[in-house]
């Protein structure tokens, strides 16, 4: 038998078609391709909106049109054409269901195939799932449970109708329509996302869950998602991402905002595996997401996210530390592969006194790919007593990708203490052979070796999402060697 | 008039007057920058090299291009700005001439002298057409300004398998003998093959008027030569210093820049290394003791091209008062650069409410097998080591004093000229405004 | 069952291994000792299968199958175990979990099925407390900020719980005060049995108080250049080596 090498394992993971990579034959009702303000009106009268969304749609439009599309030195691509986009897709069956009884039985099969059998989470892990099926919600779950709580778990159309006031007060008080040129779009044509709302005091009992999935070719999806921690409460949300194979580039672009309030704390985990493009780079997902919280007094806010998927990812997830003690975390694994470009960090702002930030980011490049970390850590005049700690680590697998590190450190208070460490490294020619001779093959060694790098990542995660992202660590990283 | 106007159209006087041949290297390298600055202006904040750095402010005046030198300065006047007890040779440059009274040059197996005399004379216009300008970053439009204009400055060609036992100290004076000046010095410094040379550069305004100093050097390091550079910058709060220094070093060189600032309104530093070969090293120190609304901003460039080569960045910083520190490391590690080792570090501390520093240290990394790291603290004094020392009898400011000491010491200790080291030991303190009674 | 036949071995075009022949049956404790240099280490990462080496002549054969075109892994799955002189680091793997995955890998290799976890977690425990292993200790990073006796423990705990048929020692008890050394050989004592080997790599003499070697081999300038009882340890230790040369 001769030895799996290097170029054997290069080979297989080359030949490695995207395992998630199925096509739902679903079928859509679909808007025509283009952009303008009759098509802005047409979501909005589709969806039901009163006329204050309708307005604030138009707003955003309107501020979208002046702007310009922006440029990144570390990433290339091919512009998305706006206009060659349909900006509304539905799934075509009936949107509201009661059981998971009445879902279409091809959406259950998907799910199935991703090993995230919505039936069995239920049983298993008490998740309440919110199924983002391209931009409609199809199912609801735990709806009861919730209810008793007094906790808004919904499609965010339905909150414009049921919760206008909630919905009025807090989308774009963090993510303003003009903030950057995806979340002006996404302000005028969102389709659906998720609303959340806990009430004061409340300890969400359950983890919250999404999983967002791009379903139909050429589809635009603009997700949008609101959540709001009252005063004193606790919600643990998980999101997670796959798409099927796709020849032509897809574009999204979410917003996020969260608002925690006094002393509420807000743990937002993500696992990204969007379709990542084939070997040669071809097709793969655009992800340019604008992820931001608030944190009034003693708040605290905690992003986690592990990013495989997407062509090309774009996202920030950011903390506004405004009040005193409040937090801010962010943990990240990103990993990319072929010809993957990821730019991806951080922003804390700090406001408040004695505001606190972490941040971790594990970079893992490998193939053609491009990596960056870029982020922000801000102290304001104002903040006294401002912490922050940030490690970036860098693994290079190959000589033919790259890893970039490009911290912003702006300190305007003498208190401030900020410590921000960088390394990068490769995996050691000795590491694989202590792994091969305790009988462990080079593979095998690479994804131990890996989910070690990223465990401080991986032990932020909730458990049920932390065996996922290991899984997909390995499917992303099968055979990169160094 | 707008100074980019301004100076776009004294180009042609100012060419015209050193009466230049029109198929001269030098008469094709200018032209082309002038066109190069005309197209590209001033940088300004939307520039992202240029984001926390404004020139808006000092731009504004109505600066004197070609001002004439003051004559009576004499030794007595400058000899404060001199390191006086060490033998070494003097470039002194007196409102952007050379003067010779107050020089100590030589041509005795190697040039240690100006640019003007050496862009005139035939013999040297090898080293000319070889080196001048084919570092400096074009798409550095101030470092463009000044090869528009390169006329004026040091010059020094030290051959191969030489030893230059003396330092060499290079300044600059304004004596304000017009009210706002510009001054434009261009320094070139070819080292040979294993050659060691040590160079202090200095600007100093001796007058309360304006001066902006816009200052490019090459330095030319060839293989196993190595080249020791101190910048001394402790000018007046009436002047602001924009210095571009661009290095190439060659298989097993050592270049190491020392930048130790303490003054002046607003200092930005653009220092770049290129690597063109294996097994070489370059080392970048800095210290910055601000205070006012003094501004210091630190660029610097290591770009690695080739394998098994080393850098070693460490900036220091201490802000006081209203004053500003930047500091932007860029560290590149291209494919071909394996075994590259590469470590920046820069920490600061603020001693003041209204002090800002703004820090961003970047890595960019397109080779595997590399050892890279980079490290950021923003903090403030130790309080229990403050109060240890109070509670043994040293009074406060000292004990304050003695612990900053102790932050900028590293980098301190990397100054190898000993003279030299007793000056910026003596200028910290005198930033800290504290006596010490013992020697740092 | 294991045979070490005529073994040249090159690094970097360098030749160091010239012409080692070794006979090693079940229930043998073998000890080769040398000086620094004499290519003990390297005749161990040989036999364990280390790529930076390329073997030009001989071959090494584990129960009449010839290893030498076997990765490092599949030597491993066939019950050669190597104890390293300087066992790596990797951060973020636990002890547990790197174990678990050896023991895991090696089971499917062999066809057999995972080892439940409750049997896992048994064994680890058990085989914990013969090498004298805090709990705590399982938990931490693999080698990280380890000490040399802890690293080296955790090589023997390593071993005790592959079960290999023949275990190579490399200077398992360099590093380790006397304390750590009785700790390590008592555990290698109780794993000895009839049906599993010992190769013991050592510089001096006094790991072979603890662990008695049926036979000791010199080995100088990639060649054994002498072979003996377990006296002849003794012997080294009183002459040194530069009688044998």
């Amino acid at each position: 038998m001769s030895k799996f090498t290097e170029d054997d394992l290069k080979k297989e993971l080359e030949t490695k078609e995207y395992e998630y990579g199925f096509y739902t034959d679903i079928e859509s009702d679909k808007f025509p391709v283009g952009l303008n303000e009759d098509v802005v009106i047409a979501i909005s009268k589709k969806k039901n909106e009163p006329a204050w969304m309708t307005d604030w749609r138009l707003d955003a439009f309107r501020i979208w049109k002046e702007m310009t599309e922006p440029e990144w030195a570390n990433i290339r691509y091919k512009k998305p054409s706006f206009q060659d986009i349909s900006y509304y897709a539905a799934p075509k069956q009936k949107p509201k269901l009661n059981s998971l009884d009445e879902v279409d039985p091809e959406l259950l099969k998907t799910f199935e195939k991703l090993g995230i059998s919505v039936g069995e989470q239920k049983r298993l892990s008490n998740v309440a799932v919110d199924i983002v099926m391209d931009s409609v919600s199809v199912a609801t779950t735990f709806k009861k449970t919730l209810n008793e709580k007094g906790i808004i778990f919904c499609p965010i159309s339905e909150a414009i109708q049921n919760h206008p006031e909630l919905v009025k007060k807090y989308m774009g008080s963090i993510v303003p329509k003009t903030d950057n040129f995806y979340a002006a779009l996404n302000s005028a044509v969102f389709s659906d996302g998720s609303f959340c709302y806990i009430p004061k005091g409340v300890t969400c009992p359950m983890e919250l869950s999404t999983y967002f999935r791009i379903n139909e070719g050429g589809t635009g999806q603009f997700e949008r998602t609101l959540l709001i921690a009252d005063e004193g409460s606790y919600v643990s949300y998980l999101e997670g991402c796959t798409a099927p194979t796709r020849d032509e580039n897809q574009l999204h672009a979410a917003v996020v905002e969260l608002i925690a309030l006094d002393d509420a704390e807000i743990k937002y985990s993500t696992v990204q595996n969007w379709f990542p493009g084939d070997k040669e780079g071809k097709g793969g997902v655009f992800n340019f997401v604008t992820k931001r919280g608030l944190c009034e007094k003693n708040a605290k806010i905690s992003w986690t996210q592990v990013e495989t998927g997407s062509a090309i990812t774009w996202k920030y997830p950011s903390c506004i530390l405004k009040g005193d003690n409040a937090v801010g975390e962010f943990y990240s694994i990103a990993v990319t592969n072929n010809y993957q470009q990821a730019d991806t960090g951080t922003k804390m702002i700090h406001l408040g006194s004695n505001t606190k930030s972490t941040i971790i980011s594990k970079g893992i490049s490998a193939g053609h790919s491009q990596n960056s970390y870029r982020g922000l850590v801000q102290i304001s005049p104002r903040a006294n007593n401002a912490r922050n700690f940030s490690q970036c680590d860098s693994l290079l697998m190959g000589d033919k990708c790259g890893a970039h590190t490009f911290p912003y450190i702006e300190a305007k208070n003498k208190s401030a203490q900020i410590e921000h460490e960088a390394t990068t490294s490769k995996i050691g020619e000795d590491q694989l052979f202590y792994c091969n001779q305790r009988g462990i093959n080079t593979e095998k060694a690479i994804a131990l070796i890996v989910n070690g790098f990223g465990k401080e990542v991986l032990n932020k995660l909730p458990m049920e999402f932390a065996v996922e992202a290991q899984k997909l660590l390995e499917i992303s990283l099968e055979g990169s060697v160094g | 008039m707008e100074l980019k106007e301004k100076l776009v159209s004294s180009f042609l006087a100012f060419e015209n007057k050193g009466n230049i041949d029109l198929d001269s290297t030098v008469h094709a390298i200018r032209l082309n920058a002038i066109h190069n600055f005309e197209k590209e202006g001033f940088p300004t904040k939307k520039d992202e090299d240029w984001k926390y750095t404004s020139l808006k402010p000092i731009l504004k005046e109505d600066f004197s291009l070609f001002p004439n030198a003051e004559k009576s300065v004499g030794y007595k006047n400058i000899k404060d700005y001199l390191i006086n007890d060490i033998d070494s040779y003097n470039l002194i440059f007196v409102d952007g001439q050379f003067n010779s009274f107050l020089s100590e040059t030589t041509h005795e197996d190697c040039d240690i002298c100006v640019l003007s005399s050496a862009l005139a004379r035939p013999k040297y216009k090898m080293v000319i057409d070889n080196y001048l300008n084919t570092i400096s970053n074009k798409k550095n439009s101030l470092s463009e300004l000044n090869t528009a204009f390169v006329k004026e400055g040091a010059f020094i060609n030290i051959p191969k398998n030489m030893i230059v036992h003396k330092p060499i100290q290079i300044i600059n004076f304004s004596t304000g003998s017009e009210k706002e000046v510009l001054l434009q010095p261009r320094n070139l410094v070819v080292v040979g093959e294993n050659s060691h040379v040590q160079i202090i550069e200095r600007h100093q305004n001796l007058s309360k008027n304006t001066t902006l100093t816009n200052s490019v050097t090459e330095i030319f390091v060839h293989k196993r030569a190595i080249v020791d550079y101190y910048k001394i910058q402790n000018d007046s709060n009436e002047s602001s210093l924009i210095d571009s220094t661009f290095i190439t070093q060659k298989q097993q060189s050592v270049a190491t820049v020392n930048t130790l600032s303490f003054g002046g309104k607003i200092t930005r530093n653009n220092l770049e290394f290129y690597h063109e070969g294996e097994n070489i090293t370059s080392n970048l120190n800095g210290i910055s003791v601000l205070n006012d609304k003094q501004h210091v901003d630190n660029h610097t460039l290591v770009d690695h091209k080739s394998p098994n080569c080393e850098s070693h960045e460490l900036y220091k910083g201490i802000y006081a008062d209203k004053s500003v520190g930047v500091f932007n490391g860029k560290v590149i590690v291209r494919q071909a650069a394996q075994k590259t080792n590469a470590f920046q570090q820069n920490n600061s501390i603020l001693i003041d409410d209204g002090a800002t520093i703004n820090s961003k240290p970047q890595l960019e990394i397109f080779a595997d097998d590399v050892k890279c790291s980079h490290g950021c603290t923003i903090g403030q004094l130790d309080e229990s080591a403050l109060f240890y020392m109070q509670s043994r009898g040293i009074p406060k400011k000292e004990a304050k004093a003695l612990l900053l000491y102790a932050f900028a010491n590293d980098v301190v200790e990397k100054i190898k000229i000993p003279q030299l080291k007793t000056l910026i030991t003596k200028i910290i303190a005198k930033k800290l405004n504290v006596q010490l009674g013992f020697e740092l | 069952m294991l045979k070490v036949n005529n073994l040249h071995a090159n690094i970097n075009g360098k030749e160091i291994l010239k012409g080692i022949n070794l006979d090693i049956k079940a229930g043998e404790v073998h000890a080769i000792m040398g000086p620094n240099g004499s290519g003990k280490s390297t005749l161990a990462s040989v036999i364990a299968g280390k790529e930076d080496f390329e073997v030009t002549e001989g071959s090494v054969v584990l129960n009449d199958e010839d290893l030498s075109e076997l990765a490092p892994e599949v030597r491993a799955h066939k019950g050669i175990f190597l104890s390293f002189q300087y066992p790596v680091e990797i951060p973020g793997v636990t002890v547990t979990n790197f174990i678990k995955t050896a023991i895991n890998e090696t089971r499917k290799a062999q066809g057999m099925a995972e080892l439940p976890a409750k049997e896992m977690l048994q064994l680890i425990r058990e085989k914990a407390d013969l090498l004298e292993i805090d709990r705590k200790f399982l938990s931490r990073s693999l080698n990280e900020g380890f000490s040399g006796g802890e690293k080296k423990r955790n090589e023997i705990f390593q071993m005790a719980m592959l079960e290999p048929q023949l275990a190579i020692l490399d200077e398992t008890d360099s590093g380790l005060d006397i304390d750590a050394l009785k700790v390590v050989a008592n555990g290698v004592n109780k794993i000895k049995s009839e049906k599993n080997a010992v190769l013991l790599i050592t510089h001096y003499q006094r790991l072979l108080d603890y662990i008695v070697p049926d036979f000791v081999h010199v080995l100088y300038n990639g060649k054994i250049v002498k072979s003996g009882g377990k006296e002849l340890a003794h012997e080294l230790e009183e002459k040194g080596y530069d009688w044998l040369k």
